[in-house]
């Protein structure tokens, strides 16, 4: 154990990591910015689905900009290696508040990164090819301990691996949804279009998918199948960018898989990317190895073991709930279950005071589409936004309102059916981690993990 | 191994299928039967009634009489019921146009009518506008200006005002024209976009077509029609606005309005050609081509949801000619019609989308 802790290797891997999520996220914040969605998302909308816990994290109104600058600089810092530390912790901490400002926007891979980025602030990232190393000679190191790269393998590997076990379930492998929607809206590609017409091409990705995740961590770490498994990247999160509206995302795993390969492939890497500025090509002049001071150790090794704890805990707290995962969304988010449902709603709020009058809620008044959506499918937000609504009413005069809602949801292709029980006063119901006794059982049966 | 097993498991032991047939699946060709069999020529059809309804009150103003009235009210109820055939198409043309805005919003403002035909010169084109103008204000000018013929006859020939009243009417059936041929005229053009652009993501004419669709059936037909006036969609059911349901000053005429839009709706998704009264590739025939059904009962989700208009068109067959008078005496039925209009919105605008991959308006953003 302790042998492996005193391992050391090239620090070359976690430097082009460095570059490669700096200017990735720097690019998706440019992106998210021109696209107007700051605007769109954070400031138009009069309310925000705060995370549980997290209610203080809230949009700024006109001063959101700031938030997505400072993140943008911190990118910038990131990638170039200059004043690393606090530099990869703003990006951790304004990267992350943006993700919590509102629920409707989260998505799985925000959260990959926001992780990732917590990881980095204590991996020295900056040891080589970084303007700290070039300023600070003391800094520059030939190596670093090898379990610092192999965090990040290890974080990589078990999103892969809980992203696999998570398709293995009857809606995925024997029904071929939600790829079985999916694909047909596809069918007008040039050359393979026609292809996404045919149910066994579903049941194809579908099962490919589902092994391509749980092996290409395996392939990855093999010297001899890494090739073929970073191909397997490449090709894989290639479809899903044709395919899916994913954004960055494709991008992104496909530059964070680099890590897997040999110290040789990123000294040269360096070696080539330094060439476009200096003439100096060697990676690394110093022959210094990186070690963390001697009392940082027990707070490092605390913090990877609460941090890989807490990992793999995360994608399995679904098993403490009742009833069905995809109908309840119980546990759902931050386990790395992505696409696996196609799932529409449909919500009417109806606000009542004592005197039985009521009051037949349009919900565009409230809230923008996009939440609109996430809301009518996601039963905590619906008890968030019937919150809201009670909050409203009652500012403008309606003495113990009382909020229903009248919520029809389709799932997977599944005919629509009730999710909430509609006699529930949800304006009485508190949030909690306990399982949510107002939603209706499922009438769905999807058997798998 | 066991993968393989159950790999080998989905594809035989999976739900047994008909062959579906592909062609169903070819948006072009359904784009391309939407265009030139149903929107383009319901437009031209509704042109020629429109047509028909300024002639005569262009003869009705050369010479106000009783006939000149009564006949100006008929071409007007035969356009107005044409019109119910076109409101749902509000994409592309009608859309950049906003069509309905200025032909059929309801209850028209009898306040904002009069104070135009004073004016004489009023803005048309404003949102404050639209109650003021459009098959809902000719309504009240042909109908609810007195009490007899005789009176409405006077009310445009004999009274102080009567050339303002005859020039309001006719901005208001030039305004028609005017937006009309703008629409004719484009759709040649947008087509050729319309057909080609097969995608379903926002803003791709089948999204936008489907929302539109969806939209009328929720909003206007649902809503406007049944939903407003019956008190279904305000204050709990005791309070009602029977003064709000179309064409409130002509009223018999408020059920065969509501039962022509709900066909119109019908005859869209079953893909029915308007010309030669077939059916062709349509919303139907998509959702079977994505064999898209209730698995609980093997049900195809197009029957289940051509069932549900089914469902709603026996509740309309109940209703007096007069929807004021349901209101009033039998509000009821109309909340009966509501209702089964409710299960049809949610299976258009949840099941059937969901379905075919089409977002409801929803924000272009990320997913994953």
């Amino acid at each position: 154990m302790n042998e492996y802790f005193n391992k050391t290797v090239s620090a070359a891997p976690l430097a082009i990591l460095r570059v490669v999520l700096g200017t990735l996220l720097l690019v998706g914040i440019i992106r998210f910015w021109m696209k107007g969605w700051i605007e769109e998302l954070y400031i138009k909308p009069m309310y925000f689905f705060s995370f549980y816990g997290f209610e203080f994290v809230k949009p700024l109104g006109n001063y959101t900009y700031i938030i997505f600058l400072i993140c943008a600089i911190a990118c910038l810092l990131v990638m170039l290696g200059l004043f690393y530390r606090v530099a990869i912790t703003t990006l951790f901490l304004s990267f992350t508040y943006i993700e919590l400002m509102d629920k409707s926007t989260y998505l799985n891979h925000y959260y990959f990164i926001s992780m990732v980025c917590l990881l980095m602030i204590f991996l020295p990232s900056h040891a080589t090819f970084s303007l700290d190393a070039k300023r600070d000679k003391t800094l520059a190191s030939k190596e670093v301990p090898r379990w610092s790269i192999d965090v990040i393998k290890l974080f990589v590997c078990m999103v892969y691996v809980f992203a696999g076990l998570a398709k293995i379930n009857s809606d995925w492998l024997l029904h071929a949804q939600p790829l079985r929607i999916w694909l047909p809206a596809k069918n007008d590609l040039p050359v393979i279009g026609f292809l996404f017409n045919k149910v066994w091409v579903a049941f194809a990705f579908c099962w490919i998918g589902c092994l391509y995740d749980l092996c290409v961590p395996f392939l990855l770490l093999n010297r001899k199948t890494r090739l073929v498994g970073f191909s397997a990247v490449v090709i894989f999160h290639t479809f899903t960018a044709i395919l899916f509206p994913i954004g960055m995302f494709p991008y992104i795993m496909i530059g964070i898989s680099l890590i897997f390969f040999s110290s040789e492939f990123h000294e040269q890497l360096i070696g080539k990317l330094k060439s476009l500025f200096e003439r100096d090509r060697s990676f690394e002049s110093s022959e210094k190895i990186y070690v963390y001071p001697q009392a940082a150790k027990p707070f490092l090794m605390g913090f990877f073991a609460i941090f890989f704890f807490i990992q793999v805990i995360l994608p399995m707290r679904y098993l403490l709930y009742p009833d069905e995962l995809f109908w309840t969304e119980e546990g759902y988010r931050f386990s790395w279950r992505v696409m696996l449902m196609e799932k529409a709603g449909y919500t009417e709020f109806v606000v009542k005071d004592e005197e039985g009058n009521k009051i037949n809620v349009n919900n565009k008044e409230f809230l923008i589409p996009l939440q609109e959506k996430m809301m009518a499918t996601q039963p905590d937000m619906i008890l968030q936004y019937a919150h809201m609504l009670r909050d409203h009413y009652l500012q403008h005069g309606i003495k113990e309102p009382q909020v229903y809602v009248d919520s029809y949801v389709a799932l997977n292709g599944r005919l629509g059916k009730l999710l909430i029980d509609p006699t529930v006063n949800l304006s009485k119901e508190t949030e909690s981690f306990r399982h949510k006794n107002w939603i209706l059982p499922s009438p769905h049966e999807i058997s798998g993990l | 191994m066991w993968i393989a097993t159950v790999f080998l498991l989905g594809c035989s032991g999976g739900d047994p299928k008909p062959e579906v047939s592909e062609g169903d699946l070819d948006r072009q060709v359904m784009l391309t039967h939407w265009a030139d069999n149903i929107i383009i020529p319901s437009y031209n059809t509704f042109k020629i009634l429109l047509d028909d309804m300024i002639q005569k009150s262009e003869a009705f103003a050369d010479a106000p009489d009783e006939d000149a009235l009564i006949a100006f009210r008929h071409a007007w109820e035969a356009a107005y019921i044409g019109w119910q055939k076109v409101e749902l198409f509000e994409t592309g043309p009608a859309d950049r146009y906003t069509i309905r805005n200025f032909f059929n919003i309801y209850p028209t403002s009898v306040a904002g009518i009069l104070a135009n035909i004073n004016s004489g010169s009023a803005n048309m084109k404003t949102p404050a506008s639209y109650a003021n103008q459009g098959f809902p204000a000719l309504d009240y000018l042909l109908n609810g200006v007195a009490d007899t013929d005789e009176g409405i006859v006077a009310y445009y020939s004999t009274e102080p005002d009567a050339e303002k009243r005859l020039a309001y009417i006719k901005r208001i059936t030039d305004r028609m024209d005017e937006l009309l041929t703008k629409v004719i005229t484009e759709w040649p053009t947008y087509r050729a976009m319309f057909i080609s652009k097969t995608g379903l993501d926002i803003g791709s004419p089948m999204g936008l077509t489907v929302n539109a669709y969806v939209l009328n059936y929720e909003r206007y037909i649902r809503s406007g029609k049944f939903g407003i006036p019956s008190g279904a969609m305000t204050i709990s059911g005791e309070t009602k606005y029977p003064d709000k349901v179309e064409a409130f000053y002509k009223r018999d005429i408020s059920k065969v309005l509501a039962t022509v839009a709900h066909q119109a709706s019908i005859d869209f998704f079953n893909g029915k050609d308007v010309v030669t009264g077939l059916e062709g590739p349509s919303l139907k025939s998509y959702l079977d081509g994505l064999d898209a059904k209730d698995t609980s009962t093997n049900t195809l989700l197009s029957t289940i949801i051509n069932e549900q208009f089914n469902a709603a068109n026996a509740k309309l067959d109940l209703l007096p000619d007069n929807l004021h008078d349901a209101v009033e005496s039998d509000n009821e039925s109309m909340l009966a019609v509501f209702a089964e209009m409710q299960k049809e919105v949610r299976l258009l605008k949840v099941d059937m989308t969901s379905a075919m991959s089409i977002t409801i308006t929803y924000t272009d953003n990320d997913g994953d």
